[in-house]
């Protein structure tokens, strides 16, 4: 009886301060309002400086000013965004400091040094950030320029570091090593076997390519506001041009994001297969298909933000009746993509249902299906880059005519093998299934690189139809670059929280217990109210810096010269 | 200007409470926190059947694969003609009861890989407190069957292994093979061989242990079993992660030491 009641006192004292309380709406929705917006905030300024650099690059070395501009702009909106970072970043710390003391402490016993490295390099970040900004226009020329873009390159080093060590924090908390037990205490963990855990370096690989299409749509954004702001027809063709490129840095990496994600889910089903299929197949399984709609409408919005814009290219009048089939084939793959699978549900509602499976739909719902659809939209969306790009040249290489076959057939063999081994995969075992997802993305990754490597070489020397019109694009192309950015932002903001989802009642899974009254894993509803809270914070706050980044810009646009700053009407490149 | 600002304004809120709309609109499952299953000496088996049926859609995760679907064996209605869980789980295996069965399927679930299904469910006696899967066990017997689990089987931990982790707080070392430090009492009690062959006994699902002497020294296969993750046999790549890694916490030093000596011996 003793024994029990010292137990007693001892789980009382155990639990004692082990979470706060936060007014209103409570300790668990103000962390993840904290830890959302300053991820976003984050995501943003680790992303903008990897194509600032590359756009300062084409500059130099392709001796091209506007892409220096570009580059110098797209900084001028990362020094913005920083400070309110740094200020989430702030908030989040002290919200699980004051909210979750006892997991704080954990945490803090496991991983103190490598925060003591990331507040130094925080500085080491932020002081890059402005000598990168403030010596654009005296270190512009010359030997010092290139000075000046290797400031860049030590920013993105930084930012990368950063990322990576914040990171090991978080995947610590999904998949701690194997020989860690509750019963471990954290002093004795060794920092470096905490931190290359199983899921760390996928994290920092699918984050370094999400934050470069975040960045790229959140600057679309931008740019889509200052061209329907835009005065001049100079500021109009600038603004253009700005959030054609973000747009296309958007979706370019989007193409690559997938694959990323497969390894991470890998590696998180080899970790623990239970908290795989609760992702993949449990109370998270309907999550995929609310991902799916996303992509779908990413897809769609993209394409036809590519389809509008061909609106301003002479020539391109020739390709226009292709964008139909072009839109068929996206919205079917849109389609399949979303079809349910294995829902989960009761018992009653399973046997109502016939089975997990819609008796006809269910074949649509399978990953053979699925993949099969987005790897056809991935090369649909290719395709329709490839007619944007051609639109106003005409190939003058002699073997222009076969190289354009050559081309077809390439789209139609990628085609090929992904139908191929889509419907092979209704007749093997899962195992085999799975690895045919390889074969389908190389062939599509193939047919982009080759049929790309064939289009630059033949684009060479070609005729011009014209120059893009920049500047000439209806308003609704821009009101899509928005949607195309909300919808960034709140697919950010669902794949934040599958992740996070996953551990469950886990502050680290199955070593630290949530036993706080929100140790419940919310359902999707709710965590739609959250990300669409954050996602609404975020635009608010990024409109509002960015409204105060530009009080103190002055315009360099007039409505007639400066020919290098702004090119309305001239520019034939993409 | 104004006007463009409300429209761009009213892009970004209608697409958020569209994404919202949607999500809201679709089942709202919510994943929940193991609670302590209360079963008194006089539970009934209708109050048993009633708080598993609520193991096996909630907490439990079973439906996730379980359902009717083709993951894993059907267990609510019928299984390739041989009926529900509840009608065939006593002649699943001969000489053992449906309780027996079940059981040995939460506790070992490698132990009964029926063909045509990969080994992914997980030990749910890890998972589920015993009352739990205890309640669990009587709803799958009442899916075409008879329910005969009661009270008295719940502090037993298990009808078959005295092993058992159990979900709410694990087996102690001393218990461990009722502290045995026989190598056959512990490799039964660990349930080696629901996956590992060994002296020609036991399943293939899992490397052979029979020769393990000859391939691996006692540092490598004490390493093994203490961290499961920490090297995987050549060609069983597609099992990491399935042996169970509560071994180290479940055996004392001295039945450890005697299980690594042994399996080092079988050259």
């Amino acid at each position: 009886m003793t024994e029990h009641l010292l137990l007693g006192l001892q789980a009382a004292a155990d639990t004692t301060r082990a979470y706060g309380e936060f007014p209103l709406i409570g300790a668990r929705a103000a962390v993840w309002i904290a830890a959302e917006v300053h991820l976003m905030f984050a995501a943003f300024v680790l992303g903008v400086p990897m194509f600032a650099v590359v756009a300062e690059a084409i500059g130099i070395f392709g001796k091209d000013q506007r892409y220096d501009r570009l580059a110098k702009e797209f900084t001028r909106l990362l020094l913005v965004a920083y400070s309110a970072t740094a200020i989430w970043g702030a908030v989040l710390v002290f919200f699980l400091a004051t909210l979750y003391p006892k997991f704080w402490a954990y945490l803090t016993a496991v991983f103190g040094p490598s925060m003591w490295a990331y507040a130094g390099l925080f500085f080491c970040e932020s002081f890059t950030l402005y000598l990168y900004y403030y010596g654009w226009d005296r270190w512009k020329y010359g030997r010092p320029k290139l000075g000046h873009w290797s400031l860049g390159l030590l920013l993105n080093l930084w930012g990368t570091i950063v990322m990576f060590i914040a990171n090991s924090w978080l995947t610590y908390m999904m998949t701690p090593p194997r020989d860690i037990t509750p019963t471990t205490d954290p002093a004795t963990i060794k920092l470096w076997h905490a931190i290359a855990n199983a899921t760390w370096m996928p994290i920092n690989v699918h984050r370094l390519i999400a934050n470069v299409v975040f960045g790229g749509a959140i600057v679309a954004a931008y740019a889509s506001y200052r061209f329907l702001a835009a005065k001049t027809d100079e500021e109009r063709a600038h603004y253009d041009w700005m959030g054609y490129v973000g747009n296309f840095i958007a979706i370019s990496a989007l193409i690559v994001l997938p694959f990323a994600g497969y390894w991470l889910g890998r590696e998180i089903y080899q970790y623990d297969q239970s908290m795989g299929i609760t992702m993949m197949g449990g109370f998270m399984s309907w999550l995929w298909v609310i991902q799916a709609f996303l992509i779908a409408v990413l897809f769609l919005t993209g394409n036809y933000y590519l389809w509008i814009g061909m609106g301003r290219i002479p020539g391109a009048e020739r390709f226009r009746p292709y964008t139909k089939y072009l839109l068929i084939v996206l919205v079917l793959g849109a389609i399949v993509w979303g079809t349910p699978h294995t829902m989960i549900a009761d018992s009653k509602e399973l046997a109502a249902m016939g089975g997990s499976h819609h008796p006809f739909l269910g074949a649509l719902g399978v990953m053979s299906a699925k993949n099969t659809a987005v790897n056809l939209m991935i090369l649909t969306t290719f395709l329709s880059f490839l007619l944007y790009r051609r639109a106003n040249t005409r190939p003058v290489v002699p073997w222009a005519k076969s190289g354009t076959m050559i081309q077809g057939a390439m789209f139609a063999l990628a085609a090929g093998v992904v139908l191929f081994y889509g419907i092979r995969g209704y007749f093997v075992e899962a195992i085999v299934r799975i690895g045919f997802s390889v074969y389908q993305v190389l062939a599509v990754l193939g047919c982009i690189v080759a049929v790309t490597v064939i289009d630059v070489l033949m684009g060479r020397g070609a005729q011009s139809l014209g120059a893009i019109q920049w500047g000439k694009m209806p308003p609704r192309s821009q009101y899509a670059l928005f949607i195309l950015a909300v919808t960034f932002t709140w697919l950010m903001g669902l794949m934040g929280f599958a992740r996070s989802g996953i551990r469950q009642y886990w502050h680290v899974w199955q070593v630290v217990q949530d036993t706080s009254k929100y140790a419940a894993t919310p359902a999707l509803g709710y965590a739609s109210k959250m990300i669409s809270l954050c996602v609404l914070i975020f635009l608010t706050l990024v409109g509002f810096v960015f409204w105060l980044g530009g009080l103190a810009e002055k315009s360099t646009f007039v409505a007639t010269g400066d020919r290098e700053g702004g090119g309305g009407g001239r520019h034939v490149g993409h | 200007m104004w006007a463009t600002n409300l429209k761009v304004v009213a892009i970004v809120l209608g697409t958020l409470a569209l994404y919202t709309l949607i999500a809201n609109k679709i089942p709202q499952v919510e994943s929940e926190v193991p609670q302590t299953l209360t079963l008194g000496a006089n539970v009934t088996p209708e109050q048993l059947v009633a708080a598993g049926e609520k193991v096996f859609n909630g907490i439990g995760g079973c439906t996730t694969c379980h359902g009717l679907g083709t993951r894993a064996p059907n267990l609510l209605t019928d299984e390739k003609g041989t009926g529900a869980i509840g009608v065939r789980c006593g002649k699943r295996e001969a000489g053992k009861t449906c309780k027996q069965y079940l059981y040995e399927s939460l506790d070992q679930p490698t132990a009964y890989i029926v063909a045509g299904y990969q080994p992914i469910m997980p030990v749910m006696t890890k998972q589920l407190s015993p009352q739990q899967v205890w309640a669990v066990i009587a709803f799958l017997e009442s899916q075409g069957g008879t329910v005969d689990v009661s009270a008295s089987d719940i502090p037993a931990t298990s009808p078959t292994s005295p092993t058992s982790a159990g979900g709410a707080g694990g087996a102690g070392g001393a218990a461990f093979a009722g502290g045995s430090t026989d190598p056959k009492a512990i490799i039964q009690a660990a349930g080696c061989l629901a996956c590992h062959k060994l002296d020609g006994q036991g399943q293939v699902i899992a490397p052979d242990l029979t020769h393990v002497g000859s391939r691996r020294s006692a540092e490598s296969i004490r390493r093994k079993i203490l961290d499961p993750a920490s090297s995987t046999a050549k060609g069983y790549e597609r099992l990491a992660g399935i042996m169970p890694k509560a071994f180290g916490t479940m055996m004392n030093a001295a039945q450890l030491e005697a299980l690594v000596q042994y399996l080092a011996a079988h050259k």
